[in-house]
């Protein structure tokens, strides 16, 4: 396969930047910008939580996508890909049946085992929740593992908003578990049965008892400082608060120098972190 | 010939004006490069031909530093070949060429050597290690500082050994030729060659040539760097010596141990079923290095750019790797930039003016 004679080192792996082929099963349009992927691998991916994945077509380029769904035994990967450039444009074109390159599971994740009896708050902006859904799912299905999750998600408009109907059938199952607070900026004239705000408005009503709540948070950078705010505000550590960062990222494995914030590396200690590890990072939130 | 008992160094003396036929030898069986004069602009590593120069002492750096034909400027990671029934073909490129990179001065021996740690630990980049794995150094020792710009007493690279399988050093008319692996033993063969039982009283005549203080020297030891330079977060010495800067990367280009890159796909237009994904040099000077889909930039500034370099090779790879300085102090990037702008001087000035002083964004 490799046009190797000599191996450097027994444990090098040649493949390194090899991806491994998948179908996609199916594609449906989620938003006018975001589309929802499902693809098929030739073994289950093994991933946490948190994780992404490097997704690639032959010829035209590769890119870092979140994993959205929780671990699974089958063969299938989740992803929400927004049409943002060159890649993406090709990918919103593609139909089942076309073969995509996926790389991976990298990145640090969550770890389900922290969440083990604890509340859970998942705060959310945009294409923040493509993520988190990773995290929200294993949760809602395992209630007697875990204690409550609170999904605070906001995006610009109704227009905007991803995963509706899991959002709202989240929202009716029991209350004591469960609950689901969707915001919008504006409703730009479109129907919406959801709140209007920005996602750190609700925060400081929250019934939660500090100590054994842990908050994950994903959205556009601007966000961060605010709701991070708020949480300090409502007394809890910022050892109990996980921030998924985004950064440029080429290669997945601590090679390319594109993700790193100071001496870390955004797509290995990262893109999830705790918070309380990189709040004297400077550059990390701006 | 084999190494003596214990003894894992074997020494000779060689004759100064039998080098240039030694090089010459082995580039007739093995790709050899040699630092050779290119055109006014100075000296590159090029193939060793019969015709080639081949004189240890007097060049200045080169423009591209000898690590960087570990990692080329264009590397292809894969090739691949789409097929219309079944997967397409993948080939991951590695290349095994032997060759031997001689004339290398200790802070590009230096820079190799940390090159190599980034690229084994974590995952390791098996680009990288194939082609180093077969790659040979022959390394030769400074006794005088190449020109005003360099620093590597500095930055402890002067005295680097660890990595060459041969290191030379100049001694009035001849060389000592010390042998530092099996690999180096096998280059070091001929008649040219006289075994040397005992190195101390050459290496004591050589440091007796040595210029003293051999260049630049910071004015704190380079282990007190990492810690002075992490407070230095709002200084006013960015903004100080990015005024000029046009933000083209150049300084990244040529340091040694400079080595993020892009990745870029290219397909064949000709067939459209086969291409490559290939790694490209970038560099953290350039505007877009951290931008990210919706166009936020991490460090839209050049000052939190000029930053971001100057703290990686003092600060966050000394923490990541354990090693003081990752850069070595060739001055090769304060030679190339246009603006002149002297890491040597950025690092200086972090030193002596110490204290914050709130002014980058
Ligand atoms: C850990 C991580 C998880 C992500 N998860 C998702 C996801 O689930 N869904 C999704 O739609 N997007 C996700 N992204 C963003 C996604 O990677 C970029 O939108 C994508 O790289 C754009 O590629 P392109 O070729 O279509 O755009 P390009 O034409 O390359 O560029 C368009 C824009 O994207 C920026 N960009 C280019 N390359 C990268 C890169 N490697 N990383 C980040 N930004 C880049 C450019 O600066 C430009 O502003 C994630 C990014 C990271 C780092
Ligand atoms: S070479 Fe000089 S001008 Fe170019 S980016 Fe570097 S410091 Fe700026
Ligand atoms: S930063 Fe400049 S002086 Fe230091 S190693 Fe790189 S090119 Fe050489
Ligand atoms: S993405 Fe390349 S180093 Fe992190």
């Amino acid at each position: 396969m490799c046009a190797m004679t000599h191996p450097a080192s027994p444990e090098l792996d040649p493949e390194l930047y090899l991806p491994r082929m998948a179908s996609v099963v199916a594609v449906e349009s989620m938003t006018a910008r975001e589309k929802f992927f499902k693809v098929e691998l030739s073994k289950p991916l093994g991933h946490r939580p948190g994780q992404f994945v490097m997704l690639s077509l032959l010829g035209i380029g590769e890119a870092p996508i979140s994993i959205s769904c929780g671990p699974r035994h089958d063969n299938i990967l989740e992803m929400v890909i927004r049409n943002a450039g060159s890649l993406t444009r090709v990918l919103h074109r593609l139909q089942p049946g076309a073969r995509v390159g996926i790389r991976g599971p990298f990145g640090s994740g969550f770890h389900l085992d922290d969440f083990n009896g604890k509340d859970v708050v998942c705060i959310v902006g945009g294409l923040g929740l493509a993520p988190l859904r990773s995290l929200i799912q294993p949760i809602i299905a395992q209630p007697q593992r875990f204690g409550s999750i609170t999904i605070i998600s906001g995006c610009r408009t109704p227009a905007e908003e991803l995963y509706r109907d899991e959002l709202e059938s989240w929202s009716r199952m029991d209350q004591d578990k469960v609950s689901v607070i969707r915001l919008v900026d504006k409703t730009a004239n479109l129907p919406w049965n959801g709140k209007i705000g920005l996602v750190t408005a609700p925060i400081p009503d929250l019934k939660i008892n500090p100590a054994r709540t842990l908050v994950a948070l994903c959205g556009p950078p601007v966000m961060y400082k605010f709701v991070l705010m708020e949480l300090k505000a409502l007394g809890i550590p910022n050892s109990q608060i996980f921030v998924d960062l985004e950064r440029r990222m080429k290669c997945g494995v601590g090679q390319c120098g594109h993700c790193q914030i100071n001496h870390v590396y955004c797509c290995q200690e990262g893109p999830v972190f705790r918070f309380d590890r990189i709040e004297n990072l400077q550059e990390a939130l701006q | 010939m084999s190494i003596k008992g214990g003894d894992s160094v074997r020494a000779f003396i060689i004759r100064k004006n039998a080098v240039s036929d030694w090089i010459k030898h082995l580039a007739r069986k093995n790709s050899v490069s040699f630092p050779q004069r290119a055109g006014h602009s100075g000296f590159r590593f090029k193939p060793v031909l019969e015709t080639s120069e081949i004189q240890f002492e007097h060049y200045r750096p080169t423009l591209a530093p000898p690590g960087k034909q570990l990692t080329p400027a264009r590397e292809v990671l894969f090739k691949y070949r789409k097929n219309a029934t079944a997967d397409p073909m993948l080939e991951s490129v590695l290349d095994s060429q032997a060759r031997v990179l001689a004339g290398v001065r200790p802070c590009d021996l230096k820079a190799i050597d940390l090159m190599d740690r980034v690229n084994r630990e974590g995952f390791s980049n098996p680009h990288y290690l194939t082609r180093r794995e077969n790659t040979v150094i022959i390394a030769h020792d400074c006794l005088q500082p190449c020109d005003a710009a360099c620093f590597c007493a500095a930055t402890g690279s002067l005295h680097w050994r660890a990595n060459a399988d041969v290191f030379l050093t100049s001694l009035d008319d001849e060389i000592l030729v010390e042998c530092l692996s099996e690999r180096g033993i096998a280059l070091a063969q001929g008649d040219h060659f006289t075994l040397c039982e005992n190195t101390e009283p050459h290496k004591k005549r050589a440091e007796a040539l040595r210029t003293q203080p051999f260049g630049r020297q910071f004015p704190v030891p380079l282990e007190q760097l990492p810690a002075i330079i992490a407070k230095q977060w709002q200084s006013r010495v960015w903004e100080k010596h990015v005024e000029h800067c046009f933000s083209c990367g150049s300084c990244n280009m040529v340091c040694p141990t400079c080595y993020c890159f892009n990745v870029v796909d290219d397909f064949n237009l000709a067939d459209g079923d086969s291409g490559t994904r290939t790694s490209t040099w970038d560099g953290c000077m350039l505007p877009n290095f951290s931008e990210v889909a919706g166009g936020h930039n991490f460090r839209p500034h050049p000052a939190a750019r000029q930053r971001h370099r100057v703290k990686r090779k003092f600060e966050y790879l000394s923490q990541r790797f354990q090693e003081p300085g990752f850069c070595i102090g060739c001055g090769r990037c304060a030679r190339q930039c246009t603006a002149q702008i002297d890491i040597f001087s950025i690092v200086s000035d972090l030193v002596s003016q110490g204290e914050n002083d709130p002014c980058v964004p």
